[in-house]
């Protein structure tokens, strides 16, 4: 999928290019994912409508350096409940992917990468607890594939992200 | 037969001496004189009426000529006139060419005018052509029924059917329920005037006053009682076989068990009757008897027993007590036979049920209710008087919150928007105000649509009582049970807030979907479905209520969901459109249709499947092979089978391919410039408009580009273009209807096929395929006909003469 | 036999190593061999995905290609895998071009998604590999109506159209199943209602507020117990009650506890055996009920 420029007056057509954002331009604010989101219903700072209100309407600087994205639990239910089929959820994620690549970046998240990076987990396991495995019954953790994981990110360009230390909330 | 010497009379109108000022008229008469076979060439102002038109008219009485060529402007006037006034004098119409010097020769090339007039002759030579190749065509006449079946007895099947009633057709109103009505007789009221929905206009047969025939109830307007009406309850259609003015059309009608000459409608029956059942027609609020008949009553007023509740001889109670003795249980199923000219479906639309759409609970939580269900209980005839209560504990309902959009709109279930859902609860909402002021009504909304005439006040009226809005779709409905209470979860996103609204009752908008047995119902009648599952109109703008079967028309929510002025509109066009259908008693039409040569059929089976009208069907011969046969009835003559047939065992009638052949020689037997010669085959609809329209317009574009007009671009054969290549064209344009609007449907895709087979086939002989081009235009794309062919011209010029190697 | 390659996932051996024991143990009694296979990695869950979705579907692929080399369906523990690779198996084998772009990034290691293997949950495996009226009489010790609020989590349920797991809005499979071990599964407010785990470590106090909720709710509907599948739900209410504890200064001492050890419990494993330390509350109440 060819990658638009990156550019206030066509963010929608940047999102629907990319993996994940195909479906935001479908949105006609419904408002269902609000009143189904976890988040949105105890903290002002996160509403899936407006996410994508602010991206259809182009305020792209909004959206990427603020802290709205990263507040997106997950959850999927505003993927499951949507009545025009908008993958919000996975457009979250695209917008979270920009971000990324344009320098913010939560910290917890250069952690996940540096861990995936050396060790193919992005939760390490401790030294001490691998070796209590055969106390509790439990047989050898078997090796990590950290050279496959390596070449992967290689060829996707991962590596090349700027996990630097990135804004935290 | 004996073939009578072939004698043309060749008609030159010069349009007031203004086309002779561009075309050298001397020369062309000159020319045209040489020809074998013509008899006479004249010139006048013009030949399409008055002295001009006189002439032609005495030449044909006088049996100087027997085909004429005519080179007229004004097309389509003047070809009609022509054509009707040589018939009236004795000449086959169909042995006539009429040609247009003006708009295809002399205004487009203004500025060349010595190549333009040798183009005129190269046309001329063609239309003499093709004139000497020409035959008759006679006139057919199918015999036509003047009945008309009605299917479905709701507000547009009845309406119809009185129309047509009226102006004196037999017509058999068939409805699948034991009454008439439909939805109206369930909702009440409509809006925007808020009268009452089971209203229709009365029969005009004996006009007293204005008001003697306007809005009527249905039970005392009096239109059932019109004689050559035939209600048929409880029936359905079982199957439909004939040609249109005449189908033989099966029904079958279930027991009412009781009988309609003899039930006075007292109501002893229901006293006695120990069966009770959830009465759905009153959304299971109440119950109902075995034997019942709905109020407010529409027709018949004669009782009906549900087969599905009643005891039949085990109890029988109700059959004692009848003082008319009227109930028969023994009665069963009918089948009839109908002899009808045409049918109107008038099937309409029912409710979706929401259930599928989990998160909204109905079906679980009894207070979450639909609007059909909400109008039975606003009506004061309804299962609860009147009252608007919980079905839960039948408590009074205080708080009402509606939800739009329920399964309308949504990717998941109807992505359409039904139309008339905002209207309903603005209806709804406005009236419980009215009767309960203290009542707190809140609608949810995604948009509020209220496009129609006095719809907008409506809106504004219900904003004035005090009826809440909240721009937001609700995710869920809850319930607190130990204060059975609804709670609507919903963001209210103009205020930006979230807000858990109580409500006793909730009352869903659901999407309008298409009635129950639609789908078998199209496939009885061999009519397409849009792709939301809705009867497709041949043309919503152009031909409303019409299929593309002749004879089948459709009107009211069987189309799509529609409010009742357009409905009652719809009723009306499709009476009138089967009027004019049956109105003389026979359908005439000229044989211009396509014939099979069986000898050539090879049984390939290709015909039938690209047929848009299903004129074709397969007949068995004694080999067991399969023979084509062609309905001239259901033939429209566009000429796509020709195109079809792999062996050409199919021609046209009124445009055979010798004739085709001959015109595309002469065409091109003449340059006079020092372009090289491009055919330009133009379908006979937006194709042909789009080179008229260039003309008209003054465009300009080189003399070399010579057009011919065939049917339907569906009739190219792609040795047919090949052979326009031997014929001396350097390069070769077919110009069609656009592929999503081809008049014969499928026309215009088929060409396409066609160029792209015969580019390959250049290919092989060692022509270049950009020789040949495929171009789609409409009417009003004049200017792209003249860009084509300019572009065609520049191209084969830089490309140099052919050679083949 | 049945035969699954077993899936672990990054957390659960990290920090949950109870879950795998009595997943292991209890599966193993029920006769479903588990195969521990070569260079598995992180399953590519929500917090690689926020950073590339690309990456993370390659990943997920080629975890599910060494499972399509041993010839071998993928079995998960936790959800957060179980959605991760089962999207990932769903979508590439649906999607021509995103499969030939996916395998074009596995190239590089040699590998090629084919898309002939299934990834399964073991809620999965119990329902169709050993099913309801087996495990019904595998049943020792009946977990005498013990009152279960289930929390299956976000994402063994949605996206329900590439899972496919159970009804989004009425799903019974988690229910039937600790019902099949004699408890008895509450209805409670919210209870398909995220836990807010995936906040934690970037929106901390949101996090904890959502936990809470899910807390209160199973206490009112008084629930003896919350039974979990997914180890970051486990994490985010168990160690959260302590978190809870200390910033709301309020204690609600509800033991969060895996569906696989209330199996275990249930097929007569001793507590002893299932390393019960691990959790932050402990579930002496629930060992004492079912006794």
């Amino acid at each position: 999928m060819a990658q638009e420029k990156a550019s206030p007056r066509n963010f929608s057509k940047e999102i629907t290019s990319r993996l994940g954002g195909e479906t935001i331009t479908f949105c006609y604010q419904c408002g269902t994912c609000a009143s189904s989101c976890p988040v949105a219903k105890i903290t002002e700072k996160f509403n899936p409508r407006e996410v994508i209100r602010l991206a259809l309407l182009g305020m792209r600087d909004e959206v990427l350096s603020g802290d709205a994205i990263w507040l997106c639990s997950s959850c999927y239910n505003c993927q499951e409940r949507c009545p025009q089929k908008v993958e919000i959820a996975d457009v979250i994620y695209a917008l979270r992917n920009i971000a990324i690549r344009e320098g913010h970046i939560p910290n917890i998240y250069s952690e996940f990468a540096a861990g995936l990076m050396s060790e193919g987990r992005i939760v390490p396991i401790s030294k001490f607890l691998e070796k209590k495995r055969p106390e509790y019954g439990l047989p050898p953790l078997k090796p990590a594939g950290v050279d496959a994981i390596r070449k992967i990110l290689s060829a996707t360009g991962f590596d090349k992200i700027q996990f630097k230390k990135g804004e935290t909330p | 037969m004996k073939m009578d010497k072939i004698k043309i009379g060749v008609f030159l109108s010069d349009c007031g001496n203004q086309l002779s000022q561009i075309l050298d008229f001397d020369a062309i008469i000159n020319y045209v004189k040489k020809v074998p076979d013509v008899a006479l060439v004249a010139r006048a102002n013009e030949f399409w009426r008055g002295e001009g038109l006189k002439n032609i008219v005495e030449a044909v009485k006088g049996k100087k000529v027997n085909r004429i060529v005519v080179a007229e402007t004004i097309p389509k006037l003047g070809e009609i006139n022509i054509l009707e006034a040589v018939e009236k004098a004795g000449l086959n119409p169909y042995l006539a060419e009429i040609i247009d010097l003006k708009d295809h020769c002399a205004w487009p090339h203004k500025d060349s005018p010595k190549e333009a007039t040798e183009k005129a002759k190269a046309m001329l030579l063609a239309a003499i052509e093709r004139a000497k190749l020409l035959e008759s065509i006679e006139k057919l006449e199918f015999p036509a029924t003047k009945s008309v079946l009605v299917i479905g007895g709701g507000i547009a099947g009845m309406q119809a059917a009185e129309d047509l009633a009226e102006m004196g057709f037999e017509v058999h109103l068939v409805e699948k329920e034991p009454f008439l009505g439909g939805l109206a007789a369930r909702a009440g009221r409509f809006f925007p005037t808020d009268d009452c929905a089971i209203c229709i206009q009365s029969p005009a047969s004996d006009v007293k006053t204005v008001t003697h025939t306007s809005r009527k109830c249905v039970y005392r307007s009096g239109f059932t009682e019109i004689p050559n009406l035939n209600v048929l309850t409880n029936s359905k259609v079982l199957k439909v076989e004939g040609v249109p003015g005449n189908y033989k059309v099966t029904i079958e009608k279930k027991p009412r068990y009781v009988n309609e000459e003899k039930c006075v409608a007292c109501d002893l029956c229901t006293t006695v009757c120990p069966v009770e059942v959830p009465d759905a027609y009153n959304a299971n609020l109440k119950k109902r008897k075995a034997i019942y008949i709905n109020t407010p009553l529409v027709y018949p007023p004669v009782y009906a027993i549900d087969a599905n509740a009643c005891k039949f001889a085990d109890c029988a109670k109700c059959v004692e007590v009848c003082p008319t003795k009227a109930i028969e249980l023994n009665q069963k199923s009918k089948r009839l036979t109908l002899n009808v000219g045409s049918i109107i479906v008038a099937t309409g639309f029912k409710e979706y049920d929401p259930s599928v759409i989990k998160e909204y609970h109905y079906g679980e939580y009894p207070d979450v209710i639909t609007q059909l269900e909400l109008a039975r209980m606003i009506d004061a005839f309804g299962p609860t008087n009147g009252t608007i209560i919980k079905p839960s504990d039948g408590k009074p309902a205080k708080r009402i919150v509606f939800i739009q959009c329920v399964g309308s709109r949504d990717r998941r279930w109807n992505p359409w928007c039904s139309s008339i859902c905002c209207m309903i609860s603005l209806k709804h909402a406005t009236l419980i105000k009215s009767a309960y002021p203290d009542t707190d009504v809140t609608i949810c909304y995604i948009d509020i649509r209220t496009t129609g005439r006095e719809h907008e006040y409506y809106y504004e009226r219900a904003r004035e009582m005090g009826i809440k809005f909240v721009k937001g779709r609700p995710t869920e409905i809850l319930h607190d049970p130990e204060a059975n209470v609804l709670v609507v979860d919903v963001e209210d996103e103009l205020l930006r807030r979230f807000l858990e609204i109580e409500a006793d009752l909730v009352v869903l908008a659901p999407s309008m979907v298409p009635a129950d047995g639609t789908k078998e119902l199209a496939e009885i009648l061999g009519l397409e479905l849009d792709e939301d599952g809705f009867f497709k109109e041949y043309n919503a703008k152009l031909r409303p209520t019409e299929t593309k079967k002749r004879g089948i028309f459709l009107c009211g929510g069987a189309t799509f969901p529609k409010d009742a002025p357009t409905t009652s509109l719809q009723a009306h066009s499709a009476a009138m459109k089967a009027a004019k259908f049956l109105n003389m008693g026979k359908i005439v039409k000229d044989q211009r249709t396509a014939a099979v040569n069986e000898e050539y059929c090879g049984d390939c089976e290709f015909c039938p499947v690209t047929c848009p009208y299903g004129a074709i069907t397969l007949t068995p011969k004694n080999d067991g092979h399969f023979v084509a046969k062609i309905s001239d009835l259901l033939c429209e003559g566009c000429g796509v089978c020709v195109g079809t047939c792999p062996v050409n065992a199919i021609e046209l009638r009124h445009f055979k391919q010798n004739q085709m052949l001959a015109q595309m020689k002469a065409l091109l037997s003449i340059n006079g410039t020092s372009k090289p010669l491009v055919l330009a085959i133009s379908c006979s609809e937006c194709g042909n408009a789009a080179v008229d329209s260039s003309g008209m317009a003054m465009m300009r574009y080189p003399a070399n580009v010579r057009t011919m007009k065939v049917p339907c671009t569906g009739i190219l054969q792609v040795q047919q273009i090949l052979e326009a290549f031997k014929a001396g064209a350097q390069g070769v344009m077919v110009v069609g209807c656009k592929t999503d609007g081809c008049h014969y449907e499928v026309g215009s895709q088929i060409a396409q096929r066609k160029v792209e087979l015969a580019k390959m086939l250049l290919k092989e002989y060692g022509i270049e395929p950009e020789r040949l081009e495929m171009f789609n235009m409409v009417y009003i794309e004049g200017d792209r006909f003249a860009e084509a062919a300019k572009m065609m011209t520049e191209r084969v010029e830089k490309l140099g003469p052919i050679k083949i190697t | 036999m049945t035969t699954y390659a077993l899936f672990l996932g990054c957390t659960i051996p990290a920090r949950q190593p109870h879950y795998e024991l009595s997943a292991r143990k209890a599966l193993t009694k029920l006769g479903i061999e588990l195969v521990d296979l070569d260079h598995m990695t992180c399953c590519a869950p929500p917090p690689l995905q926020s950073i590339d979705l690309e990456t993370s579907l390659a990943i997920a692929a080629h975890n599910i290609c060494i499972a399509e080399e041993a010839d071998l369906n993928i079995v998960t523990l936790c959800t957060g895998c179980f959605e991760s690779l089962a999207m990932a198996n769903a979508i590439l084998k649906e999607n021509e071009k995103l499969r030939m772009r996916v395998n074009k990034i596995l190239s590089s290691v040699g590998k090629e998604f084919k898309g002939n293997k299934e990834v399964r949950h073991y809620l999965q495996v119990l329902m169709n590999d050993v099913g309801l009226k087996q495990l019904e009489k595998s049943v020792v010790k009946k977990l005498n109506k013990l009152k279960v609020a289930s929390f299956s989590g976000c994402h063994l349920l949605r996206p329900s159209a590439l899972l496919k797991f159970d009804d989004p809005e009425r799903p019974k499979i988690f229910d039937n199943l600790i019902e099949a071990l004699g408890a008895k599964s509450i209805w409670y407010r919210n209870k398909l209602k995220c836990c807010g785990g995936l906040l934690r470590g970037y929106a901390d106090d949101v996090a904890l507020a959502i936990a809470k909720d899910k807390i209160v709710n199973a206490t009112k509907a008084g629930a003896d117990c919350i039974s979990t599948l997914c180890p970051f739900c486990f994490l985010t209410l168990d160690l959260g009650q302590m978190l809870i504890k200390s910033t709301f200064k309020e204690e609600y001492n509800m033991p969060i506890i895996h569906y696989s050890e209330l199996l275990s419990l249930s097929l007569g494993i001793e507590p002893k055996e299932l390393a019960l330390d691990f959790h932050k509350v402990k579930v002496d109440s629930v060992l004492n009920k079912i006794a």
